[in-house]
Parts: C-alpha cells; sequence; structure tokens
C-alpha cells in the first residue's frame, strides 16, 4: 500500500504535459462548443490576475502549475465532461495552488502580506534612469499599435480615453449613443481594444 | 450573475484589497468563473489606472493604490501603459484642435486688412490718380471682395455644419434621456414585482412559521419527555478533490430538525476553523459557524445546523482556517446533494 502511494507520487511529479493530454484540457474547457484555443487562453488570463491580485511573486507561473494540474487530473482520470463546471474546477484547484504558495513563502519568509507591506517608495524608487527613453519607447509602440487598428476602433478609442472628469463622461455617453449601445457596453467594448493593443505594445517594446 | 450583486465601489475596493474577506473571496470565484463579472472588473481596473493617472484619486483610495496597488510588477505596467495612453489621446485632441478652421493668424484679420487699406475713402483722397490706376484698384478690390464673401461663404457653411452637428447631438440626446426613462420606468415595474414576491414569501414563511410553532406545541403537549433538540441526521464528508463530478448525496428525512456533518481534512493546519453553508446556484451563505476546532487525533471537524435550511439541491460546505493572527482562508470545499 504504501509502495502503490510513493508510486503514484512519483508519478505526480514526473507528469508533464503531453499533447494530448493538452488537446484534453482545450476541449474540456471549451464545454462542447470549440472556441480555437480561446477559452485556454481567457481562463490562463484569469487565473494570473487572480494570483497577481494576491501579489504572488510569479503569477504566470502559478496559472502554469494550476492549468497543469487540471490537465493532469483529466488524463488520469479520463474525463471528457465532469458535473462540476470547468471554470469552477479551475477556481479550486487555483485555491489550493494559492495556498500551496502561502505555505511555501512562509517557510521562506516570503509571505504575500509582507509584499503589501512595502512602502510605496520602492515602486517611485525603482524608476530607472533611462525612464524618459523607455516612455519614448513605448509611445512610440503604442502609436504604432494604434495606427494598425481599424478607423472605427482607432477613433472609438481616442474618443473614449478624450477629456477629463465631466467631459469625459459626457464625452462617453455621447459615444454611446452614437453607437447605439450602453455606456456599460462601450466601456466593454473599449476595454477589449485597448487588451488588444496593449499585447501588441508588450510584443513592440519586447522587439525593439 | 445580476450586477445588483456587485457595483463598481465594491469593485474598487476589491481591486485595492479593501473588501471584507468573505467578499473578497467570492469576488475572486466570480473572476474566473463569471464571464460577465470577469469583462466588467476588467473595465473597472482600467477606469481605476485611468483615474489614478490623471489625479482623480484622492484619500483613502489613493494611499491604497499606492501601497496596495503599485506592489505588483505586472500591475505597474499596466499604470504605465495607462499613462501613455493618456498622452496618445492627448496629443489626438491637441491635433484634432489644430486642424478645426478659425485657429489659423493669418486667417480673416489678414484678410480684413488688406481690404481696408484699398477701402474707397482711401481712393478719393489720392489727387489726380490716373484713369488706369483706378481701374486697377477697382479690379484689386473687387478681387479681394470677391475673396472675402467666398471665404465668408465657407465660414457660414462650417457654422451651419456646426449647428447641424449639435443639432443631432442634442437629438441623440433627447433619444438618450428617453431610453434612460423607459429604462427606469421598467426597472420600477420589476421592483415592485419583485417586491410583491419577497412580501408574498415572507407571508408564506410566516404562515409556516405558525404552524410550526403550533405543530410543535401540540408535540410538547402530546410528548412533554421529548428532547428539545428533535431528530439529527449525520453524514460524514470527504474534500472535494477526491475526484471530479463525484457529489455524494444526502438522504434527510422530513421529519429531521438537525444535521450533523463531519468534515474528514487532508491535514490541522490551523488552531481553529470556520465552517459555512453555501447555496452554490447564487453563492449565498446560508448558515456560518463559530470558530470551531478539530476533532482528537482524526483531522475532522463536526458541524451541526438545523435541517430546515436544506431543500433537494447541491450545496457546499466551505472550510475556511483561522490562524493564530492574520486573515483566515478558505481551505476546502464539500459539496453535497439533498435528496427529501
Amino acid at each position: 500500500m504504501a509502495d502503490s502511494s510513493a508510486q503514484k507520487l512519483d508519478q505526480k511529479k514526473d507528469w508533464s504535459l503531453t499533447a494530448p493530454a493538452f488537446h484534453r484540457i482545450l476541449k474540456w474547457l471549451d464545454e462542447g462548443a470549440s472556441s480555437d484555443g480561446r477559452k485556454y487562453l481567457e481562463m490562463r488570463q484569469r487565473l494570473v490576475a487572480y494570483f497577481d491580485r494576491k501579489n504572488c511573486s510569479a503569477p504566470d507561473d502559478l496559472a502554469d502549475e494550476t492549468l497543469n494540474r487540471v490537465a493532469r487530473r483529466l488524463d488520469e482520470e479520463n474525463v471528457t465532461d465532469s458535473e462540476t463546471p470547468a471554470a469552477k474546477y479551475c477556481y479550486i484547484v487555483a485555491r489550493f495552488v494559492f495556498m500551496e504558495y502561502l505555505r511555501g513563502a512562509q517557510k521562506d519568509r516570503l509571505l504575500c502580506d509582507d509584499i503589501r507591506q512595502q512602502p510605496n517608495g520602492n515602486f517611485a524608487g525603482s524608476k530607472l534612469d533611462n525612464e524618459k527613453e523607455t516612455q519614448e519607447r513605448l509611445l512610440s509602440c503604442l502609436d504604432h499599435c494604434t495606427g494598425k487598428l481599424d478607423s472605427l476602433n482607432r477613433n472609438m478609442i481616442l474618443r473614449y480615453y478624450t477629456g477629463r472628469e465631466r467631459v469625459k463622461i459626457e464625452n462617453r455617453r455621447a459615444l454611446a449613443s452614437s453607437l447605439g449601445i450602453s455606456v456599460n457596453a462601450l466601456s466593454i467594448r473599449a476595454c477589449r481594444i485597448r487588451d488588444k493593443i496593449e499585447v501588441c505594445v508588450r510584443k513592440c517594446v519586447g522587439t525593439k | 450573475m445580476s450586477n445588483q450583486t456587485y457595483n463598481n465601489q465594491a469593485l474598487t475596493e476589491y481591486l485595492l484589497g479593501s473588501l471584507p474577506e468573505v467578499e473578497t473571496e467570492r469576488f475572486d470565484e466570480l473572476s474566473i468563473t463569471n464571464d460577465e463579472f470577469a469583462e466588467t472588473l476588467k473595465a473597472a481596473e482600467k477606469d481605476l489606472v485611468d483615474a489614478y493617472v490623471q489625479g482623480d484619486l484622492a484619500g483613502t483610495a489613493l494611499v491604497q493604490f499606492k501601497s496596495y496597488y503599485l506592489a505588483s510588477p505586472l500591475r505597474r505596467e499596466r499604470v504605465e501603459f495607462a499613462q501613455a495612453f493618456q498622452t496618445l489621446a492627448e496629443k489626438n485632441l491637441a491635433a484634432q484642435a489644430a486642424e478645426l478652421p478659425g485657429s489659423n493668424p493669418a486667417g480673416p484679420e489678414t484678410k480684413g486688412n488688406g481690404f481696408g487699406w484699398f477701402s474707397a475713402g482711401t481712393v478719393l483722397t489720392v489727387p489726380r490718380l490716373a484713369w488706369q490706376w483706378g481701374f486697377a484698384a477697382a479690379v484689386l478690390a473687387f478681387l479681394f471682395a470677391g475673396g472675402w464673401l467666398a471665404l465668408e461663404n465657407v465660414r457660414l457653411r462650417h457654422q451651419m455644419t456646426q449647428t447641424q452637428t449639435r443639432r443631432e447631438a442634442f437629438g441623440q440626446r433627447e433619444q438618450e434621456l428617453q431610453r434612460e426613462l423607459e429604462s427606469s420606468r421598467s426597472n420600477n415595474a420589476k421592483t415592485e414585482q419583485e417586491l410583491a414576491r419577497v412580501t408574498e414569501e415572507r407571508r408564506r414563511l410566516e404562515e409556516d412559521l405558525r404552524k410550526e410553532q403550533d405543530r410543535r406545541r401540540v408535540d410538547e403537549k402530546q410528548q412533554p419527555s421529548r428532547p428539545s433538540e428533535g431528530l439529527m441526521v449525520s453524514f460524514t464528508l470527504a474534500p472535494q478533490m477526491r475526484s471530479i463530478g463525484q457529489v455524494p448525496t444526502v438522504s434527510i428525512p422530513a421529519i429531521t430538525d438537525y444535521v450533523a456533518m463531519h468534515l474528514d481534512m487532508e491535514s490541522n493546519d490551523y488552531p481553529a476553523y470556520r465552517v459555512g453553508l453555501l447555496d452554490p446556484s447564487n453563492n449565498q451563505v446560508l448558515w456560518r459557524s463559530g470558530k470551531i476546532k478539530a476533532s482528537g487525533n482524526r483531522k475532522a471537524l463536526s458541524v451541526r445546523f438545523r435541517a430546515g435550511l436544506l431543500k433537494p439541491q447541491t450545496y457546499l460546505l466551505q472550510v475556511s482556517g483561522v490562524p493564530a493572527s492574520g486573515r483566515s482562508e478558505v481551505i476546502g470545499d464539500y459539496p453535497f446533494r439533498v435528496v427529501r
């Protein structure tokens, strides 16, 4: 019995994501409707944001660890669909991963709370001397990426972020009205466009 | 998930790490499991970062933003991006302003001066002016007048377009207000319906309660020796992580007064625990225990609650570990399905 448990533990440690296991988790997250991997990417993004909000030091790694564990479970139990919704299951696993992270962090005296309590001066202090140069590069990339949008989306996003306070609010109301949508719907649409631009800018800054 | 269960203020507090623990856990879950919430949260985060960049944050919100939000490199990156985005939007606004007619300093003023110089009074005061010069001056004056009229025509057309645009904007605003009014009326109607439903539900519950009290009084008269706690059934549940999709079923007889649950745990790492009974369909907490300790060496918790809380559906017992100091953390879920 003890040998069997040890064997299982070794299997868990040795397990790595294979192509069939990856396809299985993609299909499972799609819940019957093919999304060409978009659901996986969306789930990964949500998990990264979750771990980041918890002030974990490597949110990307923890998100990948969560998805790997889910994939391993699906692979081991040969699951194609389950009663628990896919997103809910991912959340449960993420919480376990977070608790393990906390225990590990406690051991290493790197509890997330320590990070929370860091004085804000750290941010100001960590700014590099070439900040201006970085900002210029960022602006140049932003200009480039905004230019790649079609004219409708480009005009929309620029108008959305024009003005301040009352002017901005009025401006957004008028924009939503001219598009025939609610202000909330406009906000979500602008958010999606901005996400696209952010992805493009990250790539652009990385290559420059 | 309806918008009524969260608002912008709560989202902002969540993003700034200042929301109460129970709400934070609920939002954590929604941020991963609920598409609408995830989208709204993203938009709220961008608005919050923009407000910081534009200097609109003040007081506690600003302090929390600096101490909590800016603690993460990923979030600092978002602030840098928002700053760049703000600069771009401002540049765009400046470029649009420069393109507007009338902002060119060499515009109507220059034109006006030129025309004034060739005024009739000036021509007539020049003595013995040659006829040819007079004719040339008249032609030039005519040309300038023609040019001025053409420019004036363009300006008036532009003014008309602007007036038209403003009229359309007012029309749109009127339509928007009309829609808001209709929406408000519709919401009022919904609220009234909801109020009626809640009133009816309360009346029904009061009726049930009265019947239950009557029944108890009758029972007490008939069975004076019966213990006040009534009939209790007990079950043992294992943590959810054992397998996917196998929710244990518990059968509760109709005459049961209390349900006792023994929750097996993987480890006993906390000095105390709290257990909550949740309805997973709406994440509502139906019951919550006080601080309890794990029983003996069994790494198990025992809780007891009224059977009347349970209907035939799936429920979740959520266990939180309470450390000696600091905030408690959710450490396990125990789903179970009730049949009657």
